[in-house]
């Protein structure tokens, strides 16, 4: 099939993306990578009377570190955050994510801001933001507002707190303190797929090995990405010793929602979870210590 | 909107609509190597570069490629100067149905550009996003290496004989002279031995270079696009359905449904007459039996406003009770899918049985109250899909002559224009079948899926019509690998002599029977002869339920009864706390032998069909005069490192650890067709250059067929095999062919191939001797050239010149035909090692053994290219496809992300040992494509069993089977006693 019949817009920069959402509201669509809005406009289970096509704006593509934040550009390609050596060496959680999404053509042109605003549940990169305690920057027509990760995604899935008029401009995480690590682990049927649960961890510890920051999130085990507040909660303040990661393993896995469906059944996926975030918070211990 | 196109370095200025996508602008303007797969970005087929980037066009409006530079296959090198890429690729013999080649270039092109010296792991990664079904990927990953190696200007040794030039070699008929010429032995080129040689597949560069090879790659004036609508119930009556709206559409051309075409029973299958199976299919009906069956079909100007049309059809559905599992319909009361009294050759339609396969001897139930031991086991087949990339294409049109031209993606031409013929009214002489290559079939393509529909569509609208699938209409509304039930009950005594042995076994076979027939013999077929004891049983029952019709497959059911019956005999060897490979030497086929079930006092095929081809071709007993058995499974042993591996694995507890490793083997045999005789026609003639044409009927799919009788002809007429021109099949102008699949019918094509050739040769000798003045006996004919014992020569074309234009001018052509069944199984073992993680169930094949005893081996580059292919199918279906439905019966898994195909990334190493013949009969040339998947499954299993100690008995071994049969165990062991 084809896509129905909209008006197509190239934007020549953020003020006239900006313009022409402010314009269109909510008959517009943003088209990033395209590779999740296409196939939704061929399958018309998107019919927008307007594309915004914003990838030529490619002052939107960046990562750069600046007053104890790495900042990313919202365009940034999946590929280039996979290749960057800042990223590899400083953000090794996002490098973990970036490789593990579909496969390197899709990679190709994905972007990581679009995989954000998709607000598919199954998308890697919530999670791993949730985790990093991530903050937005909204554009719209009366300038920028940061939108705390946690707060970005709504109880539906495929939805966000972004006005109709705003873009999502860029990505900011807090630098990594000293004693700090992160990983995201992805269990796939087969390499590529979506997770059949996905879990982002993410601590900071004391000069004593205490956790004073942890952050976890999870892909595809519910209706939207999931933060595991209470998980979180276990942590903190904790050694962050085998039996803690044990337990809070155990609540990680009570806070899911996962669903049966193609990917396994629901039983199976809450104990991925279990097994997921005991493994990831292994390996953010480890990387916090300065291990790999 | 208008766009400028900077594409393979030239600019064009277009029109086009915002919502068009690049991939159909690209096809439209002939960049026909630019493949249309999936509609969603899943395949890699329509990869482009962007900007040097690979892209999938299908997913990107043609729009955005404004400004971009756009580089396709057809920019990247041609016949006369091919790309290191190309080179290697055919080189490497990765280039099998050539349907993912442009794309698979593309994204390793722009590998290379980037890093020219990849790893391994970096070459898998890079082709990740390009799916491929037919090699298996390591071919397509040793090309790029070695593409890599070309471009840093190192050397490398060929793997295949190098291109001749022969193709394109100038010839000067002015300076030709008709004498006959004295062989000094100087300066004369040798012609190598073509038999067994890794020759280059003949085809390979057209797919290479992106040439127009496929069916779908034609664009024909006033050409009109179809869509299907498609049922949404899984059971139910057409109780009224409303075209007026839909036909009011401006640019609609026709809507067909029931009530527009005669209502004619027959079968979608593409067998020979009369066809085995049920007649229960109507080429559009009031009654639909699935999710996804035909309610009409629109043909229009453009694609979107057919799906236009399709919404405006008003049908008024009454829905009927559904029935989904082959157990519950055959329980009384079940809802009937087939109570119409038109249908025939039911065997059952009162109990909703399709067909019967039952054969029988000696006394089993007497044996089985006789053994010490009696093993039973019950194992699950899922349902899958072929998944061919190139999906289901026909064009149909009048030629000049009024004339039904049927231009199709199938592996079945005569096949297709006599079902076509029979429900159109048409007589036989009035349609011609043009097949093209296949772009992947592996079974899908011996049904008639859309060419019924496409043609009715012509003769409705006197316009060219075109009807593709899309990706969604392939899973829903195509055909299936059928789900299979088997039960196996073997009787046996202490020291593992096997008295008796059963298979009781259900095939699924959705809402039409017309394969059911076929596949419920094959998984017996080629499993149970396996280990012949004088009490064997096999009973296949095919039953109808409301899910997509069940086709042909790969191995014709061998998957489904090995899978059945060789992870069983490990089963039973742990009963008898024997090892598994000492009880299969007990018990298993000997040379000899006679092959059970294959004469016709055993077989008993209860097809209702007066005259229906099953019976069993062979008159007498026939006695297995080769097997290669025992090497194969003693090479495997060895190579798997069996003894030593199997003793660090046996049963969880015994390793410890999250990750546990263990092997596992199993044993394989095919018959190319058990049931049907095979009737296979070649013709070659001889052109003024020397080289031949040679027409067949055997399509070729990407399993090197036509290679393989390129080599044969080449090497019986002393040229190259490039010299052997391949018509590809048309019906109008390529012999008479009952192929009911170019893997199998190979077997006796090579034969009708080869007779033609010794005719042809024998031709050229006589005229030469005429022109030598010397007895033919005492010509030799090598190296292009026809040579007296004196040393006086004539060379092949000098030879045509004179047959052709001399004095008593002559055409030197043949026609010949070889009908024979087969009897020459082939023979495979196949060993393979896997790590479990025993806390997420994930399965990773570290190593894959085949060793396949396949007779004369024409082309080793080949064989091991079909059997690397068949390995990487038989992975992909043991661990992780299968088609899933919701209670209604709407499928799930409807394109290539749900339902998931190996890629690069997840292909194991692999080793392949060929058995060579003894080479007394160079003519004894088996099917190998399909053994090569049929013991994948089986050997998986065995080795999961082997790491943990749990048996798995249903595929795929999906991570939360796994684990779940890891949790039952830990459950049950924990348990007090």
């Amino acid at each position: 099939m084809i896509p129905g019949p909209f008006d197509y817009q190239v934007a020549s920069s953020v003020a006239e993306a900006i313009a022409l959402l402010d314009q269109h509201g909510a008959d517009a669509k943003v088209l990033a990578g395209g590779h999740s809005l296409i196939p939704l406009l061929r399958f018309r289970l998107a019919s927008p009377a307007v594309l915004v096509d914003i990838n030529r704006l490619r002052d939107l593509e960046y990562m750069q570190e600046a007053d104890g934040t790495l900042h990313i550009g919202a365009l940034t390609r999946e590929v280039d955050l996979e290749a960057s050596d800042l990223i590899r060496r400083r953000y090794p959680i996002l490098a973990d994510t970036a490789r593990v999404i579909a496969d390197p053509v899709v990679r190709n042109w994905a972007t990581i801001g679009g995989n954000l605003a998709h607000a598919d549940p199954a998308n890697d990169h919530p999670a791993t933001m949730l985790a990093l305690g991530a903050q937005l920057v909204a554009t719209g027509p009366t300038g920028q507002r940061l939108i705390p990760i946690e707060q970005f995604f709504t109880d539906s899935s495929f939805e966000t707190t972004l006005q109709p008029n705003e873009l999502l401009t860029e990505i900011r995480i807090p630098a990594p303190a000293e004693r700090s690590g992160g990983a995201y682990l992805k269990l796939e049927r087969k390499v590529g797929d979506y997770a059949i649960a996905g879990v982002a961890a993410y601590v900071v510890l004391d000069g004593a090995g205490h956790v004073t920051y942890a952050g976890i999130g999870l892909t595809n085990v519910g209706p939207t990405p999931i933060k595991a507040r209470a998980a979180e909660q276990l942590l903190r303040g904790s050694t962050l010793d085998d039996a803690v990661i044990a337990q809070a393993a155990r609540q990680a896995a009570a806070e899911a929602q996962p669903v049966s469906d193609l990917r396994g059944p629901a039983d199976y996926k809450r104990a991925m979870v279990e097994t997921l975030t005991m493994r990831a918070l292994r390996q953010a211990r480890s990387r916090a210590t300065g291990g790999a | 909107m208008e766009l400028e196109l900077r594409i393979n370095g030239v600019i064009k200025s277009l029109d086009v609509a915002p919502n068009e996508l690049l991939l159909n602008v690209l096809r439209r303007e002939g960049y026909y190597s630019v493949k249309h797969g999936c509609d969603h970005g899943h395949c890699g087929a329509c990869t482009v570069l962007i900007d040097g980037l690979p892209r999938p066009s299908c997913v990107m409006l043609a729009m955005q490629a404004a400004g971009a530079t756009v580089t396709t296959v057809e920019g990247l090198g041609s016949l006369h100067r091919l790309h290191p890429l190309q080179e290697t690729f055919i080189d490497a013999g990765a280039v099998h149905c050539g349907f993912c080649t442009p794309g698979m270039l593309l994204s390793a092109y722009a590998l290379l550009q980037r890093n020219p010296n990849p790893s391994e792991e970096e070459i898998r990664e890079a082709l990740a996003g390009n799916l491929c079904r037919c090699t298996g990927y390591n071919r397509l990953v040793q090309a790029v290496q070695r593409a890599a190696a070309l471009l840093r200007g190192e050397d490398i040794e060929p793997i295949s004989i190098p291109d001749s030039g022969g193709r394109t070699r100038s010839w000067d008929l002015g300076r030709a002279s008709l004498e006959p010429y004295e062989q000094t032995g100087t300066g004369v080129q040798r012609v190598q031995v073509m038999m067994g040689q890794p020759e280059r597949q003949i085809d390979a560069i057209k797919l290479v270079t992106g040439k127009p090879a496929f069916a779908d790659d034609c664009d024909l004036p006033g050409l009109l696009h179809a869509r299907l609508l498609t049922s949404p119930h899984a059971h139910a009556i057409i109780r009224e359905i409303d075209t007026t709206e839909a036909r009011a559409l401006p640019g609609v051309h026709a809507v067909l449904t029931y009530k527009d075409i005669p209502r004619i029973p027959s079968t979608s299958a593409g067998q020979p007459w009369p066809e085995p199976g049920p007649h229960d299919q109507y080429s559009l009906d009031h009654t639909v039996r699935y999710v996804g069956d035909r309610v009409a079909v629109v043909a229009a100007e453009t694609a979107d406003i057919a799906e236009q049309a399709l919404k405006l059809i008003k049908v008024d559905y009454e829905p009927l009770p559904a029935v989904f599992d082959p157990r519950q319909a055959l329980e009384p009361g079940a809802p009937r899918l087939h109570p119409e009294p038109e249908s025939y050759g039911i065997y059952d339609a009162n109990r909703n049985i399709a067909s019967h396969v039952h054969f029988e001897q000696g006394d089993v139930e007497r044996a089985f109250a006789s053994a010490e031991l009696i093993v039973e086991g019950e194992y699950v087949l899922p349902q899958s899909q072929h998944a061919a990339l190139e999906n289901h294409v026909a064009i149909t049109y009048w030629d000049e002559d009024d004339r039904l031209v049927v231009r199709t993606s199938s592996e079945v031409p005569y096949h297709v224009r006599r079902i076509v013929a029979a429900l159109t009214g048409l007589a036989p002489r009035r349609i011609r079948v043009i097949a093209p290559r296949v772009g992947g079939g592996f079974g899908g393509k011996h049904d008639l899926i859309v060419e019924d529909l496409c043609a009715l569509l012509t003769l409705a609208t006197d316009r060219p019509v075109r009807l593709e699938y899309s990706r969604v209409d392939e899973f829903r509304s195509s055909r299936v690998v059928p789900s299979q039930i088997i039960r196996l009950k073997t009787g046996l005594r202490r020291d593992g002599t096997i008295i008796a042995n059963q298979m009781l076994v259900l095939v699924n076979a959705g809402a039409y029977g017309g394969q059911a027939a076929s596949v419920s013999a094959g998984s017996g077929l080629n499993s149970l002869p396996l280990y012949p004891c004088p009490n064997l049983r096999y009973s296949a029952q095919a039953v109808y339920t409301n899910l997509p019709p069940a086709g042909a497959f790969r191995s014709n059911g061998a998957l489904a009864g090995l899978f059945a019956l060789e992870s069983h005999m490990d089963e039973i060897a742990r009963r008898l706390g024997m090892d598994p490979l000492a009880l299969r030497r007990k018990n298993w086929l000997k040379e000899g032998e006679p092959l059970p079930f294959l004469s016709q006092a055993q077989a008993r095929y209860e097809s209702p069909i007066p005259q229906a081809g099953l019976a069993s071709p062979y008159s007498a007993e026939v006695r297995l005069a080769h097997c290669g058995l025992p090497r194969c499974l003693q090479v495997v042993e060895e190579q798997l490192n069996w003894r030593e591996k199997r003793r660090q694995g046996q049963s969880g507890p015994a390793q410890s650890g999250r990750i546990q490793r263990g092997v596992g083997i199993a044993l394989a045999m095919h018959l190319p067709t058990s049931a049907q005789s095979l009737l296979s026609s070649a013709t070659l003639k001889l052109n003024e250059d020397g080289s031949f044409n040679l027409l067949i009927s055997l399509p070729e799919n990407g399993n090197g067929s036509h290679t393989i009788l390129a080599q044969i002809a080449a090497e019986v007429l002393g040229v190259r095999p490039e010299d052997i021109l391949i018509h590809l099949p048309d019906t109008d102008s390529t012999p008479f062919d009952t192929s009911s699949d170019p893997s199998s019918s190979l077997y006796a094509c090579v034969h009708a191939v080869r007779q033609a050739a010794e005719q042809v040769r024998q031709q050229l000798l006589s005229v030469a001797a005429r022109l030598l003045k010397v007895p033919a006996e005492s010509l030799s004919l090598a190296d292009y050239q026809i040579s007296a014992p004196g040393g006086k020569s004539l060379s092949l074309s000098q030879v045509a010149l004179q047959a052709l234009y001399g004095e008593q001018p002559t055409p030197i052509s043949a026609t010949s035909s070889w009908n024979a069944a087969c009897n020459a199984p082939t023979f495979a073992a196949q060993g393979v090692e896997v790590e479990v993680d025993t806390a997420t169930g994930a399965t990773r094949v570290l190593k894959v053994v085949s060793a396949i005893d396949g007779g004369h081996i024409v082309n080793p580059v080949l064989a091991e290219g079909q059997i690397e292919g068949g390995i990487a199918q038989g992975l992909s279906y043991s661990l992780c496809e299968e088609m899933v439905y919701d209670q209604q019966g709407n499928l799930l898994t409807t394109d290539l992300n749900d339902y998931r195909i190996f890629s690069a990334r997840d292909m194991p190493e692999t080793s392949i040992v060929l058995m060579e013949g003894d080479g007394s009969d160079p003519f004894d040339i088996r099917d190998i494509g399909e053994i090569a998947i049929a013991a994948v499954a089986p050997a998986l299993a065995n080795a999961v069993a082997d790491a943990l100690g749990v048996r798995l008995r249903q595929l795929p071994l999906t991570p939360e089977r796994i684990l779940h049969a890891l949790y039952v165990v830990r459950q049950q062991a924990a348990r007090p006693a």
